[in-house]
């Protein structure tokens, strides 16, 4: 049995005028340890499909199953990184990790434990108590992965995690990403990220699933078979990237 | 106290000094700085920072314009995050103006000193750096390596860990 699975979901917004159909008739599975990349150009509705998948959003039409089971509203075996870090600015570093779990009923012990360990695993060690505004966008990000992994979810959502930050930020906060989680202690196995960075995708991903835009519909579903540590200068990595290229460019 | 010898650390924020060490490595061990700035799209200026930063934490060398990963980039490369931050604590310490701060700290009886008494320190020892943005490149570095805190509500700085 698949992790997850969606069948046929499509979404649609209404509008004073109609409806505007953002996802038609997506249907793919996760295995548990897997790395899946969603990647389209803008407007393909990737963004909303993350949303789908952690019952933020709610379906039009279709089914999300987990383990088998149909989801009513938010999947709690899920977590999401965002972009924009989503970092409450009066709190401090260790009260924003802190903060996902206390909304989870979970004990303030329980919560101080977490937050102590997701904080060292992602090196945040040492900046409890700055806040946001102190920090670079590196070292924000940092805490929006510590904030997602210290609810220990199953499946990890990350929505353009990277794309806010700078060539030498990112190239840092991705090779942290994958030791986080190739570590045979992490609880979180499986990744499902959306990019627009086709690069980033094959460099990460086992699996890239690539959209089409307007609606957003499934084009291509690949596993990536390069060996890891993947080469970012390698002829195999530049045929993958054309390949994926010209997936975007004739169906989007 | 004597301050010798004190040289300024760069506005740089250490996560592009470890983004450096990793293009590196993919380069191969070495590449002109100037290649670098290009395929990144980095600001030249700005890599120049990053360059001096891993300099003076003895990470990379940098001759006549290329960055040269050292035995102690590619030791930093394997380690893990803990180790890593071992590493960094250990080039710290020998850096004058953070030595010349836990000296500072730990004369003081509960080890740690208002903001504006740093600052002072700083002016006088650095007058041509700007102070406010020095402490905070102090404090984010200090805190990544653990040797230094900061709390912004008090206004302390102290020292974590030796």
């Amino acid at each position: 049995m698949p992790l997850l699975e969606l069948r046929n979901v499509s979404k649609s917004f209404a509008l004073p005028r109609g409806t505007l159909a953002v996802l038609e008739d997506i249907s793919f599975s996760v295995e548990e340890g897997e790395f899946v990349a969603i990647v389209g150009p803008s407007g393909c509705g990737k963004s909303t499909l993350l949303r789908l998948i952690n019952g933020i959003v709610s379906l039009s039409s279709g089914q999300v199953l987990y383990r088998g089971k149909q989801v009513d509203g938010i999947n709690l075996e899920t977590a999401l990184v965002f972009q924009s870090f989503a970092l409450l600015p009066w709190l401090s570093v260790k009260a924003n990790v802190e903060m996902g779990l206390e909304a989870r009923g979970i004990s303030a012990e329980e919560r101080e434990k977490r937050a102590s360990i997701y904080i060292d695993k992602v090196g945040l060690d040492g900046f409890e108590e700055a806040y946001p505004r102190e920090l670079s966008g590196g070292m924000k990000q940092r805490v929006g992965f510590a904030r997602a992994l210290a609810v220990e979810p199953q499946v990890l959502l990350m929505d353009e995690p990277f794309s806010a930050l700078d060539a030498l930020t990112a190239i840092t906060l991705r090779e942290e990403l994958l030791d986080i989680w190739q570590a045979p202690d992490m609880s979180v196995k499986t990744i499902i990220m959306v990019t627009h960075i086709i690069e980033e995708a094959i460099e990460l991903a086992d699996r890239i699933i690539v959209l089409g835009s307007r609606p957003g519909r499934v084009v291509a579903d690949l596993p990536v078979d390069l060996p890891r540590p993947r080469d970012r200068r390698s002829d195999a990595f530049n045929a993958w990237t054309d390949k994926v290229f010209s997936l975007i460019e004739e169906r989007g | 106290m004597p301050a010798v010898n004190i040289i300024p650390i760069p506005d740089c924020h250490l996560t592009w000094v470890f983004g450096l060490l990793e293009f590196l490595e993919d380069r191969g061990g070495r590449e002109d700085g100037y290649k670098i700035a290009r395929d990144l799209q980095f600001k030249f200026g700005d890599l120049l920072k990053v360059m001096k930063a891993a300099e003076i934490l003895g990470l990379v060398s940098t001759p006549a314009g290329d960055v040269v990963l050292e035995p102690l980039g590619r030791q930093w490369l394997a380690s893990d995050m803990n180790h890593r931050k071992l590493i960094l604590r250990e080039q710290l310490k020998k850096h004058p103006l953070f030595s010349y701060l836990m000296r500072l700290l730990r004369a003081q009886e509960d080890r740690s000193l208002a903001k504006e008494v740093v600052l002072e320190h700083l002016a006088m020892l650095l007058p041509s750096e700007p102070p406010q943005r020095l402490f905070q490149t102090l404090v984010n570095w200090g805190r990544y390596a653990e040797l230094f805190g900061y709390n912004k509500d008090e206004d302390r700085f102290y020292l974590d860990q030796e």
